[in-house]
């Protein structure tokens, strides 16, 4: 035998430890398939170890900050001012992520699942290697699930080697707190980073072009509305021409309306497009065929067009999202198992934990337009809820849209403290094809933020309890003209 | 390995019967190679092969109808094994995987309301449930909807309503017991069934009756026979009535009532109701008027034998502004015609009867008579226009001759 010539064949290799990678492996192993996993670095990826996970204990450090103005009020005993010591922060945040990989690592092998090390390869037809420094290993599989992830690419006016400059989950390692931060970008992260810096004492520019959004155009005038009170300075229709390194800072070029603008900063962020991480995996060699966007094309199944190939998550089309690929790693599982499941990205929520935070399933009043769709809009201003009112977090709505024809609720939009915990609600009720009566019946905790929910669908028809009459007019019927 | 699915080849099909294999196992194919051929409740179509390879393993035996999605045959050699011939880069989504990125996409709108479970249950039937109907005006997909579209409409639940309880006499007993055997309600069947409640809920039928004396035209027929010229009595009925239809427009036309307008036809498409072993088909002459009496006799001998074959290619199934039955060689002296809609009216021609009649001289000498049924839609003509209609055919029926006077 030749020496790394392995023989055993696998039900299943998994290409890539992130959460839809190791989430297919368990369920796999659950399915009773033998299963193999391939990272080349950290178990968990980068939503555990740098991107998702870090993000959300700066984000909670944040609200807390927020928090800490109100608790004040309540006579609760806080001395701290409102700063953040980065480096406790950074090494809560080391525990957190150290304790969920151990979690990780100990149920990958409490389910059996052997974990290779190192960089996987496309051989041939079953056949995998392994790159692990010197060593390099063929294994056979029956079925392969690539689930390799993502990266941000650096857009061509992004500084080479700056300290100063950061893309995207790289921000989360930052060491100080910086004085005056660019943020570009109105995606989930960038948002989340303007509120956390904010929150943290930083002056915070954001440069954006809000126009690309594709949330509720209610939403986003309500998120920038706080933003502005909270004197976030929020630069819009802007595209950044170039970033330079100064020895004071940063400098970020501009066109607005048009002209040329030059904002001084002494750091920066910016999102960037993220790319499939597919270059090194050799997919040309099995005929795996790619969008026209560079993703992996794939079914309902997570099929690829190569018989036993299945490709999960960021190298697939749709939002670069954890939610997005723990889904698919278990429909791809199952499907290599035998069975027969379907992902669809219909109702995938849009989240960001922003102060306050956002949550929106289904369909905007722009696409229920744009569709000539006859809607109703029921809102409801979370200012009337009492627990809103109780732990000071009184800004935001629900806003709840139904087909006028149907009764049928067809998205929902918040944001406003709990929306993150509430939207599998929203979800829910998009999946189930609830109509009012169906979120009318039910009975709410009180109080809780839940009430915002039902106040906004009673909204629909005027009915909202803590909403004044002259109010509910806030509910309007598009009429299609004819 | 690839596999070859039926899938929708246009007009909304679900479902298909598997006629013919072309291919068998271990055939080596090429790219649209026709594999298989299918018959929906339209027309019958061939399946081309998607790629280059051997046909690996066939799936659906012949005689089966199958829901569209269905797996029909295994090809190998596609794809994976030819990975050199391919191009380096392969940025190219076919148009199934980019389809259903597409549909992903375009889902948020226009995906069909349904619970997860809902759609489970339609998944681990094969059924794309985007293709079910909802009972709920409101559009939501239920469970119910689901097995419904699986069973198609036969009468499944039924039987079991006639389960027997416990019996109160010998009688009843045996009544229950009665054996009863069900026929699928489905392909051309129901579609025949959902034209005719069409027609008849929507069109006000008149039928009104007359008869035709044939003794002239058979006399010409015979003629025209001896110089070696074999024309069919059909074909020259359907001279005689495109010659009428353009005396009175008013019955080759459609009803527009959303623009409150008739719409007078000027081609003259006339269907020839066939009864065929599947049920009743409307194959389409085109253009018979521009057509002479020869061209109408082959044409209509064509695509009867096509009708009877099964494969009628579909632009033969359709644009008929007017339609004739000659149901006479089947028997019958009458009819209440269901119109074809949304064409004005029909016309059914039955039995011709060999009968005493008498001629100018008062003689009683054999005749040939037909009876003639025809319906009209009394939205669009009133009873007077279609008798002088039917006077008009008959005088050209009754003096064949006076088919030459119409010769352009």
């Amino acid at each position: 035998m030749v020496v790394g010539e392995i023989t055993e064949e696998r039900d299943l290799v998994v290409i890539g430890g992130g959460p839809g990678g190791y989430t297919a492996a368990i369920r796999a192993a659950q399915l009773g398939l033998n299963v193999s996993l391939v990272e080349q670095s950290d178990l968990g990826g980068i939503c555990l170890n740098e991107g998702c996970i870090p993000s959300k204990v700066w984000t909670y450090a944040s609200k807390k900050i927020n928090e800490i103005s109100h608790m004040q009020n309540l006579g609760v005993g806080v001395d701290s001012s409102n700063t953040v010591d980065l480096n406790q922060l950074q090494q809560y945040k080391s525990q957190v992520t150290t304790q969920l990989r151990k979690g990780v690592e100990s149920l990958l092998k409490t389910n059996q699942i052997e974990v290779i090390q190192g960089t996987a390869t496309f051989t041939g037809e079953q056949r995998i290697g392994v790159e692990n420094g010197h060593q390099f290993d063929h294994y056979i599989y029956k079925n392969a699930i690539i689930a390799t992830g993502s990266q941000a690419v650096k857009p061509n006016y992004f500084p080479i080697n700056s300290e100063k400059a950061f893309l995207a989950e790289k921000v989360f390692q930052i060491e100080e707190t910086p004085e005056h931060l660019v943020v570009s970008g109105f995606d989930y992260l960038a948002l989340e980073v303007a509120s956390v810096f904010h929150s943290f004492g930083t002056k915070v520019t954001l440069v954006t072009n809000d126009d690309d959004s594709s949330l509720d155009a209610d939403l986003i005038k309500e998120l920038k509305r706080l933003y502005k009170k909270k004197k976030i300075h929020i630069v819009n229709q802007a595209t950044i021409n170039l970033i330079d390194e100064t020895e004071q800072g940063i400098t970020v070029n501009i066109s607005k309306d048009g002209e040329e603008q030059q904002i001084e900063a002494t750091h920066c962020y910016v999102s960037g497009e993220r790319k499939p991480n597919i270059d090194s995996l050799g997919l040309e060699r099995l005929g795996v065929r790619l969008t026209e966007t560079g993703h992996v094309a794939v079914d309902h199944q997570m099929k690829t067009s190569t018989p036993n190939i299945y490709a999960i998550g960021d190298l697939t089309e749709g939002e670069p999202l954890a939610v997005k690929a723990i889904k698919q790693g278990k429909v791809a599982a199952e499907a290599v198992a035998g069975e027969n499941p379907e992902a669809d990205l219909t109702f995938l929520p849009f989240i960001a934990h922003t102060n306050p935070p956002i949550a929106s399933v289904g369909l905007t009043e722009q696409q229920a337009q744009a569709n000539e769709i006859h809607y109703k809009v029921g809102q409801f201003n979370l200012g009337a809820n009492g627990y809103a009112l109780i732990t000071g977090k009184r800004d935001g709505f629900v806003k709840v849209i139904s087909d006028a024809n149907t009764d049928i609720i067809l998205g929902v939009h918040m944001i406003g403290e709990g929306a993150v915990e509430m939207s599998s609600h929203f979800v829910q009720l998009l999946e189930m094809a609830a109509k009012t009566e169906d979120l009318t019946f039910p009975h709410y905790a009180h109080p809780s933020m839940n009430e915002g929910l039902v106040e906004a669908v009673e909204a629909l028809v005027g009915q909202s309890i803590h909403t004044p009459p002259k109010k509910q007019k806030q509910s309007k019927v598009f009429e299609k003209t004819v | 390995m690839l596999e070859v699915k039926l899938h929708d080849i246009g007009e909304g099909m679900t479902e298909g019967e598997i006629v013919n294999y072309f291919v068998k196992e271990g055939d080596s194919v090429s790219t649209d190679q026709p594999l298989v051929e299918v018959q929906t409740d339209k027309m019958v179509a061939e399946l081309p092969s998607p790629g280059k390879g051997t046909v690996k393993e066939i799936v659906v035996p012949v005689g089966e109808t199958v829901q569209v999605g269905t797996t029909l045959l295994y090809i190998e050699g596609v794809g994976a094994k030819q990975p050199e011939q391919s191009e380096p880069e392969l940025v190219k989504a076919t148009s199934e995987t980019k389809g259903l990125q597409n549909r992903r996409i375009q889902t948020k709108v226009n995906r069909v309301l349904a619970t997860p479970y809902t759609r489970k249950i339609a998944r681990d039937h094969n059924v794309d449930i985007e293709q079910v109907t909802a009972s709920d005006p409101s559009g939501r997909v239920t469970e119910e909807d689901v097995y419904q579209f699986i069973n198609g409409t036969t009468t499944d639940s039924e039987p079991k309503q006639t389960e027997p309880t416990k019996p109160v006499t010998l009688e009843l007993n045996a009544i229950n017991q009665t054996e009863q055997e069900t026929i699928p309600f489905r392909g051309i069947r129901k579609t025949i069934a959902n034209k005719m409640t069409q027609s008849i809920y929507t069109i006000p039928h008149v039928t009104h009756f007359d008869e035709m004396n044939m003794t002239r035209l058979f006399q010409i027929r015979e003629q025209l026979k001896q110089t070696g010229d074999n024309i069919s009595i059909p074909a020259f009925l359907l001279k005689a009535l495109v010659i009428t239809l353009k005396d009175f427009p008013v019955f080759n036309a459609q009803l527009d009532e959303e623009n409150e307008q008739i719409i007078l036809k000027k081609q003259y498409h006339i269907g020839l109701a066939s009864d065929t072993k599947d049920g009743l088909i409307v194959p389409v002459l085109h253009d018979v008027d521009r057509k002479s009496l020869r061209q109408i006799h082959s044409d209509m001998k064509a695509i009867t034998e096509k009708a009877q074959n099964g494969n009628l290619e579909p632009q033969l199934l359709k644009g008929s502004t007017f339609t004739m039955s000659n149901v006479g060689p089947l028997g019958s002296t009458g009819a209440t015609p269901i119109i074809n809609y949304p064409e004005t009216a029909l016309i059914a021609f039955h039995k011709t009867r060999k009968l005493p009649i008498y001629n100018e001289q008062d003689e009683i000498v054999p005749g040939y008579m037909m009876n003639v049924s025809m319906s009209f839609d009394h939205r669009v003509a009133d009873g007077a226009t279609a008798v002088a209609f039917t006077n008009r055919l008959n005088e050209l029926i009754e003096n064949p001759n006076k088919l030459m006077l119409e010769l352009v």
